[in-house]
């Protein structure tokens, strides 16, 4: 049973997936890559490396960019640097204003320099305390520099005043990260990439805005994850892809926070994880637009008179017929990759991102208004087969027919480009914002 | 330091009435207070020692009307809320006998003199309720200027000044080149209370206790010498020379008056070498500042003592009256005869700057909301170790996003730079307020005086829970 603070946050955060979504695709759509590989490569030992490589990874893939700066990948100016006058959009609301112009109270969230600047970033941090604040939440500039071996304020280093980054972090699925993934990540914040002064004012909000709703949430969003098989879950029949694939398609499912739209959160143990809209309490549909034209902006009923809304359905991923149950695994991997919707696209292998080369459709249907997520397109083929294994055999199939979402049909095809949403792959490390690499 | 070579009349332009903000004058006509600023009372020297200043101070628990109406609970020293003034002249042998009296320990550390560090006063001092004992320092030479004293119980410090514990030195120089101007001393606090006169200063883990450790606790009463909006008289043509403390635990002040030109002519540590003209001073917790401040105005009329709005909070926290300038004290133009104006040196001592190809370290300091380089004071802990005849760089980095007052005891020190901007010319300072993200550099110079001294944020409240460390000179 969750309280009235859990909703207005589950309904919060599916607002921020699409706030996050929308304003990458903005940044994207202003932003022209300029890539300069000329740059000095400085000796990182091997392992220090691999780690670093790890962390980029993820932050590619986890969209760190949507919305603390620079295009979806790192080679666009203002890569991580934080709310900047050039990406003003990356300013957002938090409260009813979000949804309903001029209601209150109404904060307002900037997102901070993550380069590893000294003043006006993250360089002098540890990468302890970055593990503390993906991990826990926790400031780093409000928190020590220890091992936090406790989640109870006041024991094992938690401390007993807790101070939360500002909404919409701590993203409460990415806590759910292996502790070497955030390990990772701190890895790169702090030595993969180069430093940028930018000077971004703190965030608005009490200073317990978070305090309780985040407490909230994160009961609801267990960590550890139940044991698999858990309520929503089950064991994979005989036969299938082997349990450490299923695992790892899982964790991939948790820490990208699937259940946020789709239902359930990032608990497998929720009524309705992963099961769409009508099932899960917690997937909602969801209006949105206008959409016409950039700067693509929120919800409705911020919209001008007149003005088109469509609304958001997350689908039931689920493997039964009213789910994913009717589509190729190969499908599947097409829609997450590439963006192409699994019930007008051929089950054929793509070998190219551009409409019409190398089995991409030369008329391409992409999936609707929340997806495709453009930077999931970056996890490792593996990580995506292996997600896609545990939906079709590690979640129970769930009897729910979601109607389509709605969105002009024309939504994607202008926006869904190489131009817009950058390179794919991404390109190569370093790039002119990154330090480091192999001699 | 030498006599002024060159003497130089400064030109105030005389504001008209119209350029003051409306409100901030008052017209001829109504009735204007006579001054009623007071001075605390000089510790009485109890010595008949040539260049000796014996003085007896005492801690006590006090019940008197700070508020109109109203009676608090107070701690004072020697009953008096500023306590009262040590002045002292360079060279001095200093004793005070100090009494706590209070039903809690105390120290009492003299903050800015540099002085053995077992009279620091620091929290490595501790006097028990109802013990007493001597301080006994000498007044370095060529330390003219502001001081203030104040108690430095570990933990307790902001609420043992919030309860009263303040007061003003004045050191002053045998050869003073201001020592014919007329001078007062400007004691600036500030403070909350109930309406029943009690002073409101919640647990730190209450949702107000909260805000008050983050932006540091304010108060909506702003005092001058314990006084209310006083009044000052100042005649035309008159200059008068102000030494404003800042004993607020947090509070900054933008100080100005308004049409009216300031010449800002010491800090901390004293005497600039050549006056400042400008309109508006910044003081951070714990600073002082020597100003001059001709009569200008029309016979008649009122202006004020201004503190204009400063952002130095983070948006959590920041007060919702934030950008509205709050009003220090009257300043009222008398109907009398004008003043021959009086002549102004134009170079008042020599203030060279400490020579930096002597340095050998340069000390990172990282200050974050509640920590200094990540760590929060330790009493059994050194964190900094250097020797003596050592000459420093301090790099002070604030790397949130509210202002930092950064202190250390015992040793004045120069700016260098500020966010890599050179410091337009050398002065001696304590305490030196470093802005969100930015970072301040410092020269100082460990020429005698071992012993393990604390460097803080003068943010009462961070003080307090922690922001705090050991330097310890050998």
């Amino acid at each position: 049973m969750r309280g009235k603070g859990t909703a207005a946050a589950l309904r919060f955060a599916i607002i921020l997936m699409v706030a996050v979504a929308t304003s990458a695709l903005v940044s994207a759509y202003t932003q022209r890559p300029d890539p300069d590989l000329s740059e000095t490569r400085l000796s990182v030992h091997e392992a220090d490396q691999e780690q670093i490589m790890r962390g980029r990874q993820l932050v590619l893939e986890h969209a760190c960019s949507g919305c603390h700066g620079g295009s979806l990948t790192p080679d666009g100016p203002a890569w991580l640097t934080g709310l900047t006058e050039s990406l003003p959009g990356n300013e957002f609301l938090i409260g009813p204003c979000f949804t309903e112009q001029g209601a209150q109270p109404c904060f307002r969230t900037r997102p901070r320099n993550l380069t590893p600047d000294n003043l006006t970033g993250l360089g002098r941090f540890t990468e302890r305390q970055i593990f503390n604040a993906l991990r826990y939440g926790l400031r780093p500039g409000e928190t020590p520099d220890v091992e936090i071996t406790s989640t109870t304020p006041g024991q094992g280093n938690f401390p007993a005043s807790p101070k939360y980054l500002a909404p919409p972090m701590p993203w409460v699925a990415w806590r759910l990260m292996p502790d070497e993934d955030l390990w990772a990540i701190a890895a790169y914040l702090k030595r993969g990439v180069k430093p940028v002064r930018n000077v971004v004012e703190d965030s608005e909000g009490p200073p317990d805005f978070w305090v309780e709703t985040y407490t909230d949430v994160l009961a609801g969003n267990p960590r550890p994850v139940p044991p698999f098989p858990a309520a929503a879950e089950r064991m994979p029949a005989s036969g299938s892809p082997d349990m450490d694939q299923v695992l790892r398609g899982r964790q991939v499912a948790v820490q990208h926070d699937c259940g946020a739209c789709h239902g359930g959160f990032s608990n497998p143990d929720a009524p309705g994880f992963l099961a769409g809209v009508g099932i899960s309490p917690d997937a909602i549909e969801y209006p949105i637009g206008p959409l016409t034209e950039p700067p693509l902006s929120g919800p409705c009923s911020v919209q001008a008179d007149g003005v088109a809304c469509w609304m958001m359905r997350p689908r039931n991923l689920t493997p039964h017929e009213t789910g994913i149950g009717g589509y190729t695994d190969r499908q599947l991997f097409n829609a997450l990759r590439y963006g192409l919707r699994p019930s007008t696209t051929a089950d054929v292998e793509i070998k190219s991102t551009v409409p019409g080369q190398g089995n991409f459709p030369a008329d391409p249907d992409y999936l609707g208004i929340g997806m495709p997520w453009p930077t999931w397109r970056y996890m490792s083929d593996d990580d995506l087969w292996a997600l896609i294994a545990y939906l079709r055999h590690g979640l129970k199939p769930v009897d729910n027919e979601v109607a389509a979402s709605e969105a002009p049909p024309d939504l994607w095809a202008g926006m869904y480009t190489v131009e817009n949403i950058g390179p794919y792959p991404a390109p190569a490390f370093p790039t002119a914002n990154e330090v480091g690499g192999r001699e | 330091m030498t006599a002024p070579v060159t003497v130089l009349l400064l030109v105030v332009a005389a504001p008209a009435a119209i350029a003051m903000p409306l409100g901030a004058d008052q017209g001829p006509g109504e009735p204007i207070a006579a001054e009623t600023l007071t001075s605390p009372a000089v510790l009485e020297n109890e010595s008949l020692g040539p260049g000796t200043v014996e003085v007896t101070l005492v801690a006590s628990a006090a019940r008197m009307s700070l508020v109109p109406g109203v009676e608090t609970d107070v701690y004072a020293y020697n009953g008096t809320v500023p306590g009262p003034t040590l002045e002292v002249r360079e060279g001095d042998r200093v004793i005070i006998h100090f009494r706590n009296d209070l039903p809690e320990e105390t120290t009492v550390h003299w903050h800015g003199l540099h002085i053995p560090w077992s009279a620091d006063g620091s929290p490595f001092h501790p006097v028990a309720a109802g013990e007493s004992v001597d301080f006994e320092y000498t007044i370095p030479e060529g330390s003219a200027g502001t001081y203030w004293y104040h108690p430095h119980p570990h933990h307790r410090t902001a609420l043992q000044v919030a309860k009263g514990l303040y007061g003003a030195i004045i050191v002053r120089a045998a050869d003073d080149p201001l020592r014919d101007i007329p001078e007062k001393l400007l004691i600036l606090s500030d403070n909350r209370f109930f309406a029943d006169g009690s002073i409101d200063m919640p647990d730190r883990h209450t949702p107000v206790g909260n805000i008050d450790f983050e932006n540091g606790r304010e108060g909506d009463v702003l005092f001058v010498n314990g006084q209310i909006m006083p009044v000052i008289g100042l005649r035309a043509g008159e200059v008068q020379r102000w030494r404003v403390v800042n004993a607020s635990a947090a509070r900054m002040y933008r100080l100005s008056i308004p049409g009216q030109e300031l010449l800002h002519v010491g800090s901390d540590g004293g005497l600039f070498e050549k006056p400042v003209p400008t309109d508006e001073i910044l003081m951070a917790a714990s600073e002082r500042v020597e100003l001059l401040v001709r009569g200008t105005g029309q016979p008649g009329t009122t202006t004020v003592l201004r503190d204009l709005p400063y952002n130095r909070y983070i948006p959590q926290t920041r007060p919702a009256d934030w950008s509205e300038p709050n009003d220090l004290l009257t300043v009222h133009y008398p109907d009398d005869a004008p003043v021959e104006p009086v002549a102004i040196p134009s170079t008042l001592r020599r203030v060279e700057w400490l020579d930096t190809t002597l340095v050998t370290t340069t000390r990172v300091m990282v200050l974050t909301q509640g920590f200094i380089n990540n760590r929060a004071m330790d009493m059994a802990r050194v964190d900094e170790t250097t020797t003596l005849g050592t000459t420093e760089i301090w790099q002070v980095e604030n790397l949130v996003g509210m202002d930092h007052p950064f202190h250390l005891h015992g040793f004045s020190f120069q700016v260098l730079d500020r966010n890599d901007e050179p410091e337009p010319y050398a002065s001696w300072q304590d305490t030196v307020n470093v802005p969100a993200h930015s970072m301040v550099r410092f020269v100082v110079r460990f020429t005698d005086y071992p012993g393990k001294w604390m460097f803080h944020c003068h943010i009462l409240d961070h003080e307090s829970a922690g922001m705090m460390g050991i330097l310890e000179v050998r």
